[in-house]
């Protein structure tokens, strides 16, 4: 192994920075964010609020996908009908998390799953959680349904559903 | 081909809101750090200037950028005085947000000089600005300082 290269540079130590040794401009700039849902996921959430999971289906394809979109990416044609699907489903993948989304470490780990949906096609399914399960207990092809909150703490978001149980 | 669904009414528009903090840090670096060192404490501008290309940055920088010359040793002190290279009339915050008062921002070169600094025009309105108008800089009182742009309260017209 070759010697760390040299490069020339003046480098900052945690010391420069937190003794307030340089000067240092702080900006904290405003990323609030309204994500508009459209059509397919603005009336998935509204379902997901009376307790519903809904998909959307191709008459030519005959696929019935969820998350619901007013498109078919394969048809390439505008998709055809609502249909309320089952809130129950299977776990077709699943990780164990020790972190957060800002990767600072959690004790009880999460369990983020795709699980697919029942009445929709093979394959199509929404991520969320699993609870009421052990991690090394999770199998995929696992059988789970939804945990709803109580309808009126429900809201029109995914997380309207707790997590999904095995049963 | 578009969806014969339409959303037709207001209650059923969902969004999904959220936030992203971002706040950050940034260190001006050894050129800036002078610079701004030398305002707060000094009163003064200085300068980086190339002999070779014979340009003089303002806010300085360590090292040309024509010839990449290092100028760490090439310091001058230019004018708390400058013209205006160019001007705008802003009636909108960052955030879109329209302004009580119009502010004007003006492209300030300083005595001495050849870049070009960004800044307020104050003790003026937006009629009496032209381009080559002779400004001052006006600092904020010394305690006040704290090592930024804004130590520099404004740039005002001054006679010639």
């Amino acid at each position: 192994m070759t010697a760390d290269k040299e490069f020339p540079g003046t480098p900052l130590s945690d010391e420069d920075v937190s003794q307030g040794k340089v000067l240092i401009t702080e900006t904290d700039p405003n990323a609030r964010y309204a994500w508009d849902a459209g059509i397919a996921i603005g009336r998935f959430l509204a379902e997901l609020k009376k307790g519903r999971i809904v998909g959307r289906r191709c008459h030519r394809c005959r696929r019935t996908m969820v998350p619901p979109r007013m498109f078919c990416e394969q048809c390439f044609r505008p998709t055809d009908e609502w249909v309320y699907l089952a809130d129950s489903g299977r776990v077709n993948t699943y990780s164990i998390s020790y972190i957060r989304w800002d990767a600072s470490r959690v004790e009880e780990p999460t369990i983020p799953a795709v699980i697919e949906i029942d009445g929709a096609s093979k394959g199509m399914g929404i991520m969320h959680l699993l609870g009421g399960v052990k991690p090394e207990d999770v199998q995929m092809g696992m059988r789970v349904k939804a945990v709803w909150k109580p309808a009126r703490q429900r809201e029109g978001s995914i997380l309207d559903i707790r997590y999904f149980r095995p049963y | 081909m578009g969806s014969p669904e339409q959303i037709s009414q207001i209650e059923d528009i969902h969004y999904v809101y959220g936030s992203i903090p971002v706040n950050f840090a940034y260190t001006l670096g050894v050129a800036g750090e002078r610079f701004f060192r030398e305002i707060m404490e000094n009163g003064r501008f200085m300068g980086t200037r190339c002999q070779r290309c014979e340009y003089t940055y303002l806010p300085p920088r360590l090292y040309c950028e024509r010839c990449f010359a290092g100028l760490d040793d090439q310091w001058v002190e230019v004018g708390s005085r400058g013209t205006v290279e160019a001007f705008t009339v802003a009636h909108v915050d960052l955030e879109g947000q329209r302004l009580a008062e119009p502010q004007l921002l003006a492209l300030i070169r300083l005595e001495g000089a050849d870049g070009l600094l960004v800044h307020r025009l104050g003790e003026t309105k937006a009629e009496d600005v032209d381009i080559g108008l002779l400004v001052a800089a006006v600092l904020r009182p010394r305690r006040q300082r704290k090592g930024s742009l804004l130590d520099i309260r404004y740039f005002r017209p001054v006679a010639a």
